[in-house]
């Protein structure tokens, strides 16, 4: 069925970078991300920069898209921004990036911080406004008004940014679709070359997990559905296409970054709690700064936990990923257009034939992961 | 032992009038058990026994008592269960016999099965002690009871003794009256072996126990004897008497109780209720022996996971060694997989069977809906018996169909006469007559269907009577009914294990109420699924499931992919333990909980 790429020797063209730093912690927030508190800065950003060199050494790159994601990378100040991404264009080869994007939290960023990140090859700014209703920033513990994402998204603007993304988040407790209706509308105001749209997940160790688990919070998939839906038929109505799941994007806007973990291409992740997978090999550096910069110091890398992907493995994951995008995945893959699993798809309108590749239709999308299981 | 000086008696009663209890004060005043061995209901040794505090199956055991008349007596007590399913260990002990105490609850009166334990006892011919038990109660009422002993059993009310068991009141009296009252065994001309087999166990360390009461003649180790109905003779390796664990005599005489070991291989060598003899000198004629007895309900019993098929069969068949009362014979389902059908007494027998099959094997299974068995004669001239729904001719091939009924006596307070009557009218029933008991209370006695009163019949009579309401059947023949095979459909596939055989006139609001009850318990599937009720191809109730619309997606970049695959392969796990029927999967949960409540 799937076909299972030789171990080559490709260079890895994808770079994820993770910056743990928050100003505030989010309620709901499942990423490894922590006050910057009492930590070296200096010290993490040489830390970086070491297991970036030692990657180098041992790791044939070639980097096409680079991804600062946290935590919120824009944290960092002017100076210590300048010395890691300094850092990083003198041990990496980064001159043929195509598309450099950096996750940025409202308020977090001036001006010169940002002029510092264009110079450096930034391409693209995710902004992380998640609502537009300062009712529900509260409720997600967010440090900005929305009066404060606006200018931050305007500053972008005027900076030049080649692509602006905004992220925002639905179904959150209370949350009408009315409500809904007016962030979309508010974003599309604005627009945007890229609108990311997450529906609010309850993750482990998160105060919104214990609240959930008190019955404070409840989730009902079958009702989060109409919110799925009015973002999937009003922004394409604006001229996104809805190119992943969670992900809009005007033509040529769409993340290649992300396209590429889709695709199952090799990806490097620097950073604490940072993932690589490169062919079959997966590793997590450890999730902890300080001893990731500890790890990196005296081995020149944090490998935490690591797996190997069996054949199986990896084929699920194609399956898992593949289904998420609008491209799709190849029918041969998924045993061809007869298999019965495939027919009874197309028949209930969960998926369609898109030449070679079985894609799922917008209802089908809302089941991606059902139907995933169906087709393993 | 010299049988004028023994006593032989069975304590009978309605369930949880105080009989168990009751022995256990009879072994304590007569030092059978020291003060170190006791422990409440001490007779229920069966670890099932002891948790629900009811008595399964039927317990001997042997006590010397020092009598006011100087003399030393031996007194064999049987302590016996009070619930119907398990009526037949009553007849049984009491065929052992020669006078039964009949305990009736001060507070509750008499009941349903205090009727028909003391039924037994007079058809035995044997002395009856009435006694009233729990008058530490504060709802006690002895004078009604004394009433009621003597309208409704028949009995002289004036002689019944008070006691409690619960805090030792009237212990000695009782053991007196039963040295004055119940006769000794009565003693036949001659010494030939004559003894009858009232039950056996299986030791898996002494092989088969035959519990015996000797008529005549004596036993002793060594001795060659002949079971009368296989005609098979044997070794006698040991007997003795329970005290109450076995404890071996040199020999057991007329009169006595106890048990005996030979070198009989399986319980199914040995007949309840056979006649042992003295191979060499046989007697010419058996005694009577027991009815035999047939399991009434049946159902399906499977393991939850197929691997476990060959265990589970090992397990009944254990089981059954002891309790020959259940059947089993291996049959397949779509739906379930690969198990049994197997025939009970009753709810409460099947209820502790598949308990045991849990509890004392570790097994993991599941019923089908439990049913009875139908005869159905075919156009063809034949005549069918079915236990298995499935095996139900089509249609146009039946001629008639014939299903048990039984004549139920239903004991209750005049208030709630109304109620009672329309239950029994809803359970397709037909009051045969109503008789005063005393000024509260009545007795309707009528014939209802068995299948009608297997599930909910006596817990709805309980509440409606605030527990004041009794019931006792005894089975009245086959009788011919309207009955049709109900199917259940989903996404139009037939589910073989939620088939059923019901009353023409109920089917649509029974195959409403399955139909559902699956709607509740089936997980949404990515598509519609339709869940039907049919009769002979004609549907009579549907239900619909909508299908899902939506997963929970959660963002999946690099850092995701792992726990996204894991989530994934967890479901797969999932849906293989789900059982497909058609497209649908349906978790092995939903098929119990359907099975458990339906009805
Ligand atoms: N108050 C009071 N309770 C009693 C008395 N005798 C028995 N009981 C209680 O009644 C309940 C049933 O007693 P058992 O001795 O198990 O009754 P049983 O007749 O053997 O019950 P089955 O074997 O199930 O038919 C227990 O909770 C006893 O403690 C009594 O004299 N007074
Ligand atoms: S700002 Fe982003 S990374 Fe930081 S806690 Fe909030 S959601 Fe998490
Ligand atoms: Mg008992």
């Amino acid at each position: 069925m799937i076909q299972v790429p030789p171990a080559d020797r490709e260079p890895v063209r994808h770079l994820y970078v993770h910056i743990p730093f928050c100003h505030r912690i989010c309620p709901y927030c499942g990423f490894y991300k922590h006050t910057p508190g009492a930590t070296d800065r200096k010290r993490f950003i040489a830390a970086l920069v070491a297991e970036a060199h030692h990657a180098a050494a041992t790791i044939p790159l070639d980097i096409e898209t680079v991804f600062f994601g946290g935590g919120t990378p824009t944290l960092l100040s002017h100076t210590h921004l300048e010395l890691l991404l300094d850092g990083l264009h003198q041990t990496l080869p980064l001159s043929n990036v195509r598309e450099w994007t950096f996750e940025a939290n409202p308020k977090t960023f001036d001006r010169a911080k940002l002029e510092i990140l264009r110079t450096h090859g930034a391409t693209r700014l995710s902004l992380g406004v998640q609502s537009w209703n300062s009712q529900f920033l509260q409720l997600l513990g967010r440090d900005h008004t929305p009066e404060g994402a606006r200018e931050s998204f305007e500053l972008a603007r005027q900076s030049g940014f080649p692509s602006l993304g905004i992220d925002l988040m639905f179904a959150l407790p209370g949350q009408t679709i009315d409500q809904w209706r007016d962030d979309i509308d508010t974003t599309l105001d604005l627009q945007p070359d890229h609108i990311s749209t997450y529906n609010l997940t309850y993750e482990e160790d998160t105060e919104f997990m214990q609240r959930f688990e008190r019955g404070e919070f409840h989730q009902d998939p079958d009702a989060d559905a109409p919110f799925f839906l009015l973002a999937a038929e009003k922004i394409p109505a604006k001229g996104y296409h809805h190119y992943e799941i969670s992900n809009y994007a005007r033509p040529g806007h769409a993340s290649q970054h992300n396209s590429a973990y889709w695709k199952g291409s090799s990806y490097l992740g620097l950073g604490p709690s940072a993932v690589s997978t490169i062919h079959r090999q997966r590793w997590t550096n450890i999730p902890d700064t300080t001893r990731y910069i500890e790890a990196v110091e005296s081995f020149h890398h944090a490998r935490g936990s690591a797996e190997t992907l069996t054949d199986n493995d990896w084929r699920t994951e194609r399956l898992a990923l593949a289904l998420r995008t609008s491209q799709g995945i190849a029918l041969e893959m998924v045993g061809g257009p007869h298999n019965p699993t495939v027919q009874s798809l197309l028949e209930q309108n969960l998926a369609h034939i898109r030449q070679t590749h079985l894609a799922l239709t917008r209802k089908g999308r809302l089941l991606a992961d059902t139907i995933a299981t169906e087709l393993l | 032992m010299d049988p004028a000086l023994t006593r032989n008696f069975s304590i009978i009663a309605h369930i949880d009038h105080g009989k168990t209890t009751l022995s256990d004060r009879l072994l304590e005043v007569t030092r059978t058990i020291t003060e170190r061995q006791k422990q409440d209901q001490l007779l229920d040794a069966m670890d099932l026994e002891r948790e629900r505090g009811i008595t399964i199956k039927a317990h001997p055991v042997t006590m010397a008592y020092a009598a006011r008349d100087g003399k030393t007596y031996q007194l064999n007590l049987l302590d016996t269960p009070g619930h119907v399913d398990f009526s037949y260990e009553v007849s049984r002990s009491l065929a052992a016999c020669e006078g039964a105490l009949v305990l009736v609850d001060a507070a509750q009166g008499v009941e349903a099965q205090t009727v028909a334990n003391v039924q037994l006892a007079m058809n035995q011919n044997l002395m009856i002690l009435p006694i009233i038990n729990k008058i530490d109660l504060p709802g006690a009422d002895p004078e009604k009871c004394r009433h009621q002993i003597e309208e409704v059993l028949a009995l002289p009310g004036e002689d019944a003794l008070l006691a409690s068991a619960k805090e030792g009141i009237g212990i000695e009296d009782i053991l007196e009256a039963i040295v004055e009252r119940v006769p000794p065994p009565r003693l036949r001309g001659d010494d030939t072996l004559r003894a009858s087999v009232f039950d056996s166990v299986f030791d898996s360390y002494r092989g088969v126990v035959s519990y015996v009461r000797v008529f005549s003649g004596t036993i002793e180790k060594g001795r060659r004897i002949r079971m009368m109905a296989t005609g098979n003779d044997y070794e006698v390796k040991e007997v003795g008497v329970f005290t109450p664990k076995q404890s071996p005599r040199p020999a057991l005489g007329p009169g006595d109780v106890g048990y005996l070991i030979a070198n009989v291989k399986s319980t199914a060598d040995v007949k309840i209720g056979d006649t042992v003899t003295d191979a060499r000198k046989p007697a010419a004629e058996a005694l009577p022996g027991f009815k035999e007895i047939h399991p009434m309900v049946f159902a399906g019993v499977y393991p939850v996971s197929s691997e476990d098929f060959e265990q589970l069969k090992l397990a009944i068949g254990k089981l059954q060694i002891n309790d020959a009362a259940l059947t089993f014979m291996a049959e397949s389902s779509a739906a379930l997989g690969f198990g049994f059908r197997c025939g009970f007494l009753g709810l409460l027998h099947m209820e502790i069977v598949l308990e045991r099959l849990r509890r004392e094997f570790g097994m993991d299974v599941i019923s089908t809906y439990p049913g009875v068995v139908y005869e159905v004669d075919k156009t063809n001239g034949e005549t069918q018996v079915i236990d298995n729904p499935l095996m139900l001719p089509e249609p146009q091939e039946i001629e008639e169909i014939r299903e048990p009924l039984v004549k139920a006596f239903i004991m209750l307070p005049n208030e709630y006469i109304g109620d009672v009557l329309q239950l029994a009218m809803e359970k397709r029933g037909i009051v045969d007559h109503t008789e005063t008991i005393d000024d509260g209370r009545v007795m309707l006695v009528c014939l209802l269907p068995l299948n009608e009163i297997l599930v909910d019949f006596n817990d709805r009579l309980k509440s409606m009577t605030r527990g004041y309401g009794s019931m006792d059947y005894e089975h009245a023949g086959y009788q011919p009914a309207k009955l049709v095979r109900m199917d259940m459909l989903i996404a139009g596939e037939p589910v073989d294990a939620f088939a059923t055989i019901v009353h023409r006139d109920k089917a649509a609001s029974y195959g409403r109420k399955l139909a559902a009850k699956l709607k509740d318990v089936i997980p949404r599937q990515l598509f519609v699924v339709a869940i039907q009720a049919a009769v002979g191809g004609k549907i009579i109730a549907r239900e619909s499931i909508g299908a899902m619309r939506k997963n929970v997606t959660a963002k999946c970049y690099g850092g995701d992919i792992t726990r996204k695959r894991k989530l994934l392969e967890k479901q797969k796990e999932g849906k293989k333990k789900m059982k497909a029927i058609g497209r649908v999967s349906i978790p092995q949960e939903a098929f119990i909980e359907v099975l458990k409540t339906s009805g």
